[in-house]
C-alpha cells in the first residue's frame, strides 16, 4: 500500500498562536500542513487584554488566536480538532500520528503543544475545583461579584489574574510566597493603582497551606499569620503559579526534555531527533510569550522546509509497520 | 432535544462551546450567569460546582468545554433540532 499521496510535510500538534503561526508559514513554504487541535485557540485564550505582540496596541486573546488561526487556514492547512494520543516512526523519514478515530503521515512534526495550568497540590484544592478554586479568572471571575477572592501567585500572569478579577471583586488578594510579585511594570502600575484605591492588596512570603469551606470554598489556612490569624476568610482562590509543558507525548517518542519537562530545542528550533522541532510554551526557552513562541514556531517551520527538501524524502511506511500500528493504536485514514 | 449552555460573557471556552453547537447545527438556549441570579442558582444546583461553561443536554450535564463529552451526549440523541 502506497500512502506517499497522503503524506503531510509537516504536522503541527498544537492549534495555538504559536501552532497556526507556524502552519502560516508552511503554507507560505509551500509545504502540505496538518494542524492537529485538541483545544484550539490555546491558552492565550485565557489573557483578556494582550498589549504585547507588535502591530496590535490592544487586543484580547481571543482575537489573537483567531487572527493568527484565519490567517494560517488562508494558506490551506488541515485541521483536525483531535487529540494526538501517539506518535511512531514508521520509518526512517516518516511518523505516523494517531487521534482516536484517525491516523496521519508526516515527514516532519512541529510540538507546539503549549502548557497547562500548574497545581498547587494542597488539601481541599481538589475537592473545591471550580467550588471556589479556579485557574481562569475571564470565565469565572463574574460569579463573584462583590466578593473577596485571592490569587495565589507572583508572576506577571499572576499580577494579570488579580486586575481582571478587580472588575468584579469587591477586594482581591494576592498571595505570594516570594518577596516582591515579578509583574512587568506596565502591569505592576496598574496593580499598584488599584491597591490605592483598595482593590488589591498584595500578602507576600506566605503560601497557601490548605483549602476548607462547607460545599464551597469559605476559608484557607496560610503559613503564617495574616492579621493575627492564619485563617483567612475567602470566597474563591484563582491559582496561577505558573505552567507545566504539555511535552508527554514528545518524551514518549524519545525526545529529550529538560528538569522542567520542555523540550530542548537549538536556535533552529530542532529538537534531538530528525524532523522533530518545537516552539513556545513546550520549548526550552525562558521567555515566554505570544510573539517569541510565533517566532520559534517560524524558525522551526522554516528548518523543516529546509530539512523537507534538502533529503528529498518520500515519506513511505513500510506496508506492514503501518497496518500493525493502525490496529493498535486506531483506524487509518 | 433540549440544549442549555450557562456561561459567563468573556468565556472563552463557553465560545469553544457555543461555536460546538453552532457547527454541528444545534439549537441551545444560553444562560448568562454572570447577570442572571436565579440562572446562577440552577447551573449550581445542577452542576454541583460554579465553574462555567455548563452544558445541559437533555438532562445529560457536562462541565467544562469537553468536545468529546459533548459529542457523545450530541450523538446519545435521536436527532438534532435546527440550527439557530
Amino acid at each position: 500500500m502506497d500512502h506517499e499521496h497522503i503524506a503531510y510535510d509537516i504536522a503541527i500538534i498544537g492549534g495555538g498562536v504559536v501552532g497556526f503561526a507556524g502552519a502560516m508559514y508552511a503554507g507560505r513554504l509551500g509545504m502540505k500542513t496538518l494542524v492537529l487541535s485538541e483545544m484550539t485557540g490555546g491558552t492565550i485564550i485565557l489573557t483578556d487584554v494582550v498589549e504585547n505582540y507588535p502591530g496590535f496596541k490592544r487586543l484580547t486573546g481571543q482575537e489573537l488566536a483567531d487572527n493568527i488561526q484565519e490567517h494560517a487556514m488562508d494558506y490551506g492547512a488541515n485541521l483536525v480538532e483531535e487529540k494526538a494520543i501517539k506518535i511512531v516512526k514508521c520509518s526512517e523519514s516518516c511518523y505516523s500520528i494517531f487521534t482516536e478515530s484517525q491516523s496521519f503521515h508526516a515527514k516532519t512534526i512541529l510540538f507546539a503543544t503549549g502548557a497547562k495550568h500548574r497545581e498547587l497540590g494542597i488539601p481541599g484544592e481538589k475537592e473545591f475545583a471550580n467550588k471556589g478554586v479556579h485557574s481562569c479568572a475571564l470565565c469565572d471571575g463574574p460569579i463573584y461579584k462583590e466578593k473577596t477572592v485571592a490569587v495565589v501567585g507572583g508572576s506577571d500572569s499572576a499580577a494579570k489574574e488579580a486586575l481582571v478579577l478587580a472588575k468584579w471583586a469587591k477586594k482581591v488578594y494576592i498571595v505570594y510566597r516570594g518577596e516582591k510579585i515579578r509583574a512587568e511594570p506596565v502591569n505592576m502600575r496598574r496593580v499598584e493603582q488599584k491597591i490605592s484605591e483598595g482593590k488589591i492588596e498584595i500578602i507576600n512570603n506566605t503560601n497557601v497551606n490548605e483549602i476548607h469551606g462547607a460545599g464551597r470554598v469559605e476559608y484557607v489556612i496560610l503559613d503564617r499569620e495574616y492579621s493575627g490569624s492564619k485563617k483567612f476568610m475567602i470566597d474563591a482562590v484563582f491559582v496561577e503559579i505558573g505552567m507545566i509543558p504539555n511535552s508527554q507525548l514528545a518524551q514518549s517518542l524519545g525526545i529529550a526534555t529538560n528538569s522542567k519537562m520542555e523540550i530542548v530545542i537549538n536556535r533552529k528550533a530542532e529538537a534531538n531527533l530528525p524532523g522533530i522541532f518545537a516552539a513556545g510554551d513546550v520549548a526550552d526557552m525562558e521567555f515566554k510569550q505570544a510573539i517569541t513562541g510565533v517566532g520559534e514556531a517560524v524558525a522551526a517551520v522554516y528548518s523543516a522546509y529546509r530539512y523537507v527538501n534538502e533529503n528529498e524524502f518520500i515519506c513511505a511506511c513500510n506496508d506492514e509497520e503501518f497496518e500493525k500500528s493502525i490496529i493498535q493504536y486506531g483506524k487509518g485514514k | 432535544m433540549e440544549v442549555k449552555i450557562y456561561t459567563t460573557t468573556l468565556c472563552p471556552y463557553c465560545k469553544m462551546a457555543k461555536n460546538l453547537l453552532r457547527k454541528k447545527g444545534v439549537a441551545y438556549e444560553e444562560f448568562n450567569v454572570e447577570s442572571d441570579a436565579s440562572a446562577a442558582k440552577e447551573m449550581a444546583a445542577k452542576s454541583n460546582q460554579m465553574g462555567v461553561p455548563v452544558l445541559d443536554i437533555n438532562g445529560k450535564i457536562i462541565v467544562g468545554f469537553d468536545r468529546q463529552a459533548i459529542e457523545k451526549a450530541l450523538a446519545s440523541e435521536p436527532q438534532n433540532s435546527e440550527a439557530i
